[in-house]
């Protein structure tokens, strides 16, 4: 705008230059005309009358021979000429200045010189013989004087055209300075009343900017708090992979880091073989889910399409953290893998010794040994499925029942009365110490609780081993021990051992259903209690059940 | 102008992560096709060089179309450069890699010696070629140091490999040929590690302006 502004007032300057000074040198060349014209007229009457006084005396006289004197008689024969021999001369009576000078008594004329590029002014006065006193002049062109003034015009050009730069500069600068000045965030009043308009636009469209941009950013915020809050993680993604929002459960459920910069890929946070397939495909168009399977981790990935008037705008990425559920399905099926085992080892039993005893194929005397058999495995078989009862009534809520006071001293006496006869028989010494201590429960599951826990230590015993119980009422609660002096737990069963159907030597069944401590462990989820256990293989396991306070 | 620019640098940047990926499904594909004796793993490693090589085009083709109609300067410049080097060489990876499957098909890693060490090398060529191609996509700097570093013990274990091999040859003459393409198998997995250190020069080039040989 400055430079144009600059261009416009420079044009304008040097054109006004230009036509005054073509002007002034059209007015001056009139002006030098007329002027030589009555310079010569005025000396022509003078000389007129010096002839007409003294005749060719005069003329013969030393006049000054600056312009040429030329006397015509009335018939046109030079008789003076005081720059040329008159006597070479022509008959003058046909110049235009002679006849006008005969006919009206004085005449004038100017002639063009091509060669010399002069033009000659004649000024011719009729004297009172009749005859023409001529005087001419050359008076130069308009372009010989231009050339003799083209010195000082130049330089006077020159000097006007540095002022006119300048002034042009500085009045550009001028005029566009407010305008530059404006700030286009927060427009002044005060700048051309030919700009208000605008300005009144842009600080219109300003406020609405800011209030779009306010709007926006709260609505963001709100997307992001609510995305924030949700234990999926969520990935918005464009076609070409560039994460648009992602929140911090995704990275968490990835592994991710917080991508460096905007507008990241989407597969710089995770590049495995099923992740990029379920973002092929969705940017493809088509639903996909698949699961990611990392060490003990397990995600579910859902993307889908998201089409924006028809065309593929990008996808949406939901990740899953479904480790728990797989781990889950993966017991269920464990679990009815080991179930339909564990029943059918008994039945089978079962039914090879009735098939032999159908067949008589049994001596009288050992059918009773046959039978027993058969005892045995149907009293398993019937513990199995109690024990399975058990376990699935705790896993759906525990039973209706009532939830009382509890003495675990007393329970303890009860439970160490039952297994006083196994006990005997492994040779395992039982002893019982502590105090009373009483807790809120439902009495079948701490009894169930406590006896599978008595059980496995007199089971999982050596002759000549001790199991001691302890039960003590502590300030966070009761809390019941129970150590053995067995065959103990290898630490990397440990974690395992509570699991159904697990066993630590599975080639050597100790007549367990496997389901003691699974029951142990539900049921002390069930009562709040929790269940630690430190072993040691050779030494010895405890247990302690640790009951929360009870204020009865 | 600079906009087209700068996508398609991304767009280089997202097939380079998908070549890397590739390239990580073809190695760990093929050495548990090794591990395993899986010929279905075997198969995927094949198909996944297959992937390779038409990735490699693609990209190169992006690459040079980058440098021609954008005249790229710095480090944009140093990145593509960087990009068309590492290509070539996640290529020969996955190259590597199919030749591994192709050769499960007539071996079977022997139980007891030199089966460990075998495995350890291809965990660590795994975990070599992960984290090149990590380093590049987080522009790991460190990460790219590492990876060089670790290739000084797959050196090593390629030399233990090596020399259990010719105590199993020379116990075993009969089942010579076994203990040969256990040789070839560890010298493709060396060979990977190679690369593999290969892509994290580039990447610490493409960071630093520096190419670590130049030190």
């Amino acid at each position: 705008m400055t430079k144009r502004i600059f261009r416009s007032i420079l044009t304008v300057t040097l054109t006004v230059l230009v036509a005054s000074l073509v002007l002034i040198v059209g007015v001056l060349h009139g002006y030098f005309q007329d002027r030589v014209l009555e310079e010569l007229a005025r000396s022509t009457a003078y000389i007129a009358r010096g002839v007409e006084e003294n005749g060719m005396a005069y003329l013969n006289d030393d006049l000054p021979k600056s312009s040429r004197i030329t006397w015509v008689a009335s018939d046109g024969t030079v008789l003076y000429d005081n720059w040329e021999d008159e006597a070479s001369m022509g008959n003058h009576a046909d110049r235009e200045e002679v006849q006008e000078a005969l006919m009206l008594g004085r005449g004038s004329a100017s002639r063009y010189s091509d060669t010399l590029s002069q033009k000659t002014v004649y000024y011719a006065l009729r004297l009172s013989d009749g005859s023409v006193l001529r005087t001419s002049d050359t008076n130069y062109s308009v372009w010989m004087m231009v050339l003799q003034a083209l010195q000082p015009v130049a330089l006077m050009t020159v000097l006007a055209f540095c002022l006119a730069l300048w002034l042009a500069g500085r009045v550009a600068r001028q005029l566009v300075e407010p305008i530059n000045a404006i700030d286009p965030s927060a427009p002044s009043e005060d700048v051309y009343e030919e700009l208000s308009p605008l300005l009144t636009k842009i600080r219109s469209q300003n406020r609405q900017i800011q209030r779009q941009l306010l709007d926006l950013q709260q609505r963001r915020e709100e997307f992001t708090a609510i995305t924030e809050n949700m234990s999926e993680g969520l990935l918005v993604i464009d076609q070409e992979t560039r994460i648009l929002s992602y929140n911090s459960a995704a990275l968490r459920l990835l592994g991710a880091k917080a991508p460096v910069e905007e507008g990241e890929s989407v597969l710089t946070l995770d590049r495995e073989a099923g992740f990029r397939r379920c973002v092929e495909e969705a940017l493809a168009g088509r639903r996909c889910e698949e699961l990611l399977e990392r060490d003990d981790d397990c995600r579910r990935v859902m993307a889908n399409p998201v089409e924006q008037e028809g065309k593929l705008a990008g996808a949406v990425l939901i990740v899953l953290d479904v480790t728990e559920k797989e781990q889950r399905d993966r017991l269920r099926r464990e679990f009815t893998a080991n179930v339909s085992h564990e029943l059918k080892t008994p039945l089978t039993s079962i039914l090879g010794t009735a098939e032999i005893l159908e067949n008589g194929m049994v001596k009288p005397g050992d059918v009773a040994h046959f039978a027993g058999n058969i005892h045995r495995e149907a009293q398993r078989l019937i513990g199995l499925v109690n024990d399975i009862i058990k376990l699935s009534r705790l896993d759906e809520g525990g039973p209706a029942a009532q939830w009382e006071s509890v003495d675990l001293y007393g329970q303890a006496r009860s439970i160490l009365d039952q297994l006083s006869t196994a006990a005997e028989k492994k040779q395992v010494t039982m002893t019982l110490s502590g105090t009373s201590a009483c807790v809120r429960g439902v009495p079948q599951i701490v009894e169930e609780i406590l006896y599978n826990l008595c059980d496995n230590a007199v089971a999982y015993n050596r002759p000549g081993g001790t199991v001691s119980v302890t039960v003590e009422d502590t300030a966070e609660g009761a809390r019941v021990t129970v150590a053995d002096s067995g065959i103990g737990i290898p630490p990397e069963a440990q974690n395992r051992v509570f699991e159904r159907f697990y066993r630590v030597d599975k080639s050597h069944p100790s007549g367990g259903t496997g389901l003691g401590l699974s029951i142990v462990k539900h049921g002390a989820a069930y009562l709040g209690a929790q269940v630690t256990l430190h072993s040691e293989p050779g030494k010895g396991s405890t247990f302690v059940l640790q009951f929360p306070k009870y204020v009865p | 102008m600079r906009n087209t620019f700068n996508e398609q640098l991304e767009r280089l940047h997202v097939e380079l992560i998908q070549m890397g990926a590739t390239c990580e499904d073809a190695i760990s594909a093929a050495a548990e096709a090794l591990l395993k004796h899986d010929q279905t793993l075997a198969a995927t490693a094949e198909e996944a060089e297959r992937e390779l090589d038409r990735k490699e085009r693609e990209v190169e083709n992006l690459c040079l179309k980058l440098l021609l109609q954008q005249q790229p300067v710095a480090r944009d410049l140093r990145e593509i450069s960087a990009a068309l080097k590492m290509i070539s060489d996640l290529e020969r990876i996955g190259d590597q890699a199919a030749d591994i499957a192709e050769l499960t098909r007539f071996v079977q890693v022997p139980e007891g010696t030199g089966a460990p060490h075998i495995a350890d090398m291809a965990r660590a060529v795994i975990a070599m070629v992960t984290d090149s191609v990590d380093s590049f996509v987080k522009r790991d700097l460190d990460l790219a140091r590492a990876v060089c570093k670790a290739d000084d013990k797959v050196d090593a274990l390629f030399q233990q490999v090596k020399e259990e091999l010719i105590a199993l040859i020379s116990a075993d003459a009969a089942n010579g040929e076994q203990g040969l393409e256990l040789m070839m198998v560890a010298k493709y997995l060396e060979r990977i590690g190679d690369h593999a250190t290969n892509v994290a020069e580039w990447v610490e080039y493409s960071i630093t302006g520096v190419h670590p040989s130049n030190n």
